[in-house]
């Protein structure tokens, strides 16, 4: 559905995406993580023709059509949806849900009755109460217009779905609602979607992620793989520690096993080691001899947000060090 | 000295020989270039139905403009009610009927009564027989009101007592028989009155003539005199009598004013305030089918309002020496400037304050520099040329040339209106094929 390889691009001397190359089937649901500047809104412009030839080089398909031609970019953007992150971007705030719909699907050259009857579906679908449908949009709930938003972007049934955080500026207790619907959606259209959010509880529903970072692909796998990657296969050790501080941290960190230690607060850490099982009685065991009070201890599985810190972390560390050896290098 | 050894200059027939028979043609492609293409019908369907679809699509993008415009109401207001509401207005205010609140106050001297003394014979003539009559006409027109008379040869002080009366406001006009008022007529001459006007308010001046006109007509009337009394100057371009001068005068300014003004006023917004196009930009509509929807919108708003405008002209007494349909384009097109005046400040501002700020700046100086205020002819050379580019400029002379003189439309202010429009059309549409939109 979507096939990018080596994709480069670069704005006069700024190279914001490095070789980016990733393959998405039908039906999958990516998230692109990263924290801001890492180039996922870069390769969705890309991918969705917003970006110049002479930015970019690489081999993108979307669709089975290269946005390399312009003759291809009316047939792709028939093919793709888009819902941008701010609503006042996708909705005309003075009209109603359904003259917005029929502003949109005449773009497509849709049906006006085909149309509707699309529309009432995925109101339905998305839980838009049927007396807003006619009232002005700027009438409407936050969560609402979100909804209508997401509708907007799948009113033409298209194969391939970019959302640009749409989880952002909902409160918690509606984030989950809304990738539920994302999922449900999925499910019932077959529709690829690509995610970009900070949001990285939006994993929960992505069937493959993406993780960038200035502009370079880590990694572009199932978020289930990504953690058992982790040593132990993404066993993790919680400890709350009375006094915790960083030379207590640094003295943990000199036992033999010990992969990699996150700070969690001010009193608590998070442990991963090699030969989780075997190795966390003589953990325990090193802290006690040597006088540190442990208060509780837990053990989990990493979440993908837990996996996510790693990874950028690891990242950071190993660019600083090529820096310092650059350094003594020179 | 070493010679120079000339090569001599030799022809190689053979490789020339060898290219041109290497330059056989090739029959076989001539003759199917030749043959006529056969008809490729589904490309044409094809093409039809494309054409179709694209021209739905802008129907459809007219469609939503005009819902945009239905939601805001304000705008629409503005658009199509208040101009005809503004000709009412002054249809109603600045009417010419006589009527006792409209009367001009006057105060009329007479030095009649004087000795006159005739510089051919050196006789001597105290002739007053007329003072009266003219009194009496001055009293009897409802366009003047007489506040008081002086008979100067008793009262030496009157000119100056009329005279702080006209400083204070409490009359507009000094009327002044001279002292051989009466002989002349007698004698079979001209008569002689003289006229002295408080010119501070510019729209005074033409109705206090006007009304001396009216004293003197009665006057002649009344005492069986030949009509020796001419103002001289109102004889080309009159407005006939059933006509208000005032609203006729005035509509003229107030017309292109408003129709460009408020063509400008609704279209700088349009591009800059309508967020979604970004989104839009993300559907198979193309910036071309977006921009041209709004034109065909608001030209069609025009339209409305230019034929509201004259309708409600028309109704409240507007006299056109030219004919109506020339009067309706000229509107149109001052409209029309306007407009792509308004779509160009909005497809290159970047922000509502903007395109608001750059509204102000091109209609002060579009009003300034339009020749109404200072004729253009009396400005510095570089003004002039930028005068000469505005669409007022050219718009106020193409309407009083109608409305007034009975031209055609056809003419050079018109051509320059026209060339000003398209040329701002295109640049419009390039400038928003250019501009910079992200999701």
């Amino acid at each position: 559905m979507v096939e990018v390889n080596n994709l480069n691009v670069k704005f006069g001397e700024k190279h914001v995406v490095n070789d980016v190359s990733f393959t998405v089937n039908k039906g999958e649901i990516i998230g692109l993580f990263g924290i801001s500047g890492a180039g996922k809104t870069t390769i969705v412009r890309v991918l969705t023709c917003q970006i110049e030839k002479k930015h970019w080089t690489g081999n993108v398909m979307v669709t089975g059509l290269s946005p390399e031609k312009k003759s291809n970019h009316s047939k792709i953007l028939s093919n793709i949806g888009y819902v941008p992150q701010l609503e006042l971007l996708n909705l005309y705030f003075e009209l109603n849900p359904m003259v917005n719909v029929e502003v949109f699907t005449s773009t497509y050259g849709m049906n006006k009755n085909k149309a509707k009857e699309t529309a009432e579906k995925l109101f339905k679908i998305l839980d838009i109460p049927r007396d807003t449908w006619k009232k002005r949009v700027e009438k409407m709930s936050g969560g609402e217009k979100k909804r209508l938003s997401m509708a907007i972007g799948l009113i033409h049934n298209p194969d391939v779905l970019f959302l640009d955080e749409p989880t952002t500026g909902v409160d918690a207790s509606k984030r989950y609602d809304i990738l539920s619907y994302l999922k449900k959606l999925n499910q019932k259209f077959n529709t690829t979607m690509f995610i970009i959010t900070h949001d990285l509880e939006a994993a929960l529903i992505c069937d493959k992620v993406a993780i960038l970072k200035d502009g370079r692909l880590l990694e572009f796998d199932t978020s289930q793989n990504l953690i058992s990657s982790l040593p132990s296969e993404g066993l993790i050790a919680r400890f709350t520690i009375e006094d915790l501080n960083e030379k207590l941290i640094a003295f943990i960190e000199k036992f033999p096993f010990i992969r990699r230690i996150i700070r969690v607060g001010n009193e608590a850490i998070e442990v991963l080691m090699e030969n989780f099982e075997e190795n966390l009685q003589k953990l325990i065991e090193y802290m006690v001899d040597n006088n540190i009070v442990i208060t509780s201890m837990s053990k989990d599985i990493a979440t993908f947000r837990r996996y996510f810190q790693i990874r950028i972390q690891k990242e950071e560390e190993k660019e600083s060090s090529l820096k310092e050896v650059k350094v003594i290098r020179k | 000295m070493a010679k120079l050894k000339k090569k001599p200059l030799t022809l190689n027939f053979k490789k020339f020989k060898d290219k041109i028979s290497k330059i056989k043609p090739n029959f076989e492609t001539l003759k199917n270039k030749i043959s006529k293409p056969k008809p490729n019908f589904k490309k044409y369907i094809k093409n039809i139905s494309n054409l179709k679809i694209n021209a739905l699509r802008i129907l459809k993008q007219v469609i939503k403009e005009f819902r945009l415009l239905w939601t805001d109401k304000f705008n629409l207001l503005l658009a199509i009610v208040i101009p005809p509401l503004i000709i009412v207005m002054l249809g109603f205010t600045m009417t010419d009927a006589p009527s006792e609140t409209q009367s001009i106050p006057c105060m009329l001297i007479s030095y009649d009564s004087n000795t006159f003394i005739n510089q051919n014979n050196f006789t001597e003539s105290k002739l007053d027989n007329y003072t009266m009559p003219y009194v009496e006409a001055v009293n009897k027109s409802s366009m003047l009101e007489l506040v008081r008379f002086y008979n100067a040869t008793e009262e030496i002080y009157a000119m100056e007592a009329a005279r702080n009366a006209l400083i204070s406001g409490e009359i507009k006009v000094i009327l002044s028989l001279p002292v051989d008022f009466t002989e002349l007529l007698e004698w079979g001459l001209p008569g002689l009155i003289d006229c002295v006007l408080d010119a501070s308010n510019i729209q005074y001046i033409q109705q206090s003539l006007n009304s001396v006109y009216d004293s003197i007509k009665i006057f002649v009337n009344d005492n069986n005199l030949t009509p020796q009394f001419q103002l001289q100057g109102f004889e080309e371009f009159t407005i006939p009598e059933g006509y208000s001068n005032n609203f006729n005068s005035s509509i003229v300014m107030a017309l292109s004013f408003m129709v460009f003004g408020i063509a400008l006023v609704l279209s700088i917004l349009v591009i800059v305030q309508e967020k979604p196009i970004a989104r839009l930009l993300l559907t198979p509509v193309k910036r071309s089918e977006i921009l041209l929807s709004k034109y065909i919108t608001y030209t069609l708003v025009l339209v409305l309002q230019v034929a509201l405008l004259v309708i409600s002209g028309l109704s409240m007494g507007l006299y056109i020496a030219g004919t109506l349909p020339d009067l309706f384009f000229a509107l149109f097109m001052i409209g029309f400037s306007g407009l792509t005046m308004g779509f160009f400040i909005s497809s290159q501002s970047k922000t509502k304050t903007q395109a608001n700020q750059l509204f102000l700046a091109v209609f002060l100086v579009a009003v300034l520099l339009s020749g109404i205020f200072i004729p253009i002819e009396n400005m510095p050379s570089y003004l002039q040329v930028i005068a000469y580019i505005l669409p007022l400029s050219h718009g106020d002379p193409l309407l009083r040339g109608i409305i007034q003189k009975g031209q055609i439309i056809l003419g050079l202010h018109f051509i320059w209106l026209l060339v000003i429009s398209i040329v701002l059309v295109i640049i419009s549409f390039v400038i928003f094929k250019r501009r910079k939109y992200e999701v």
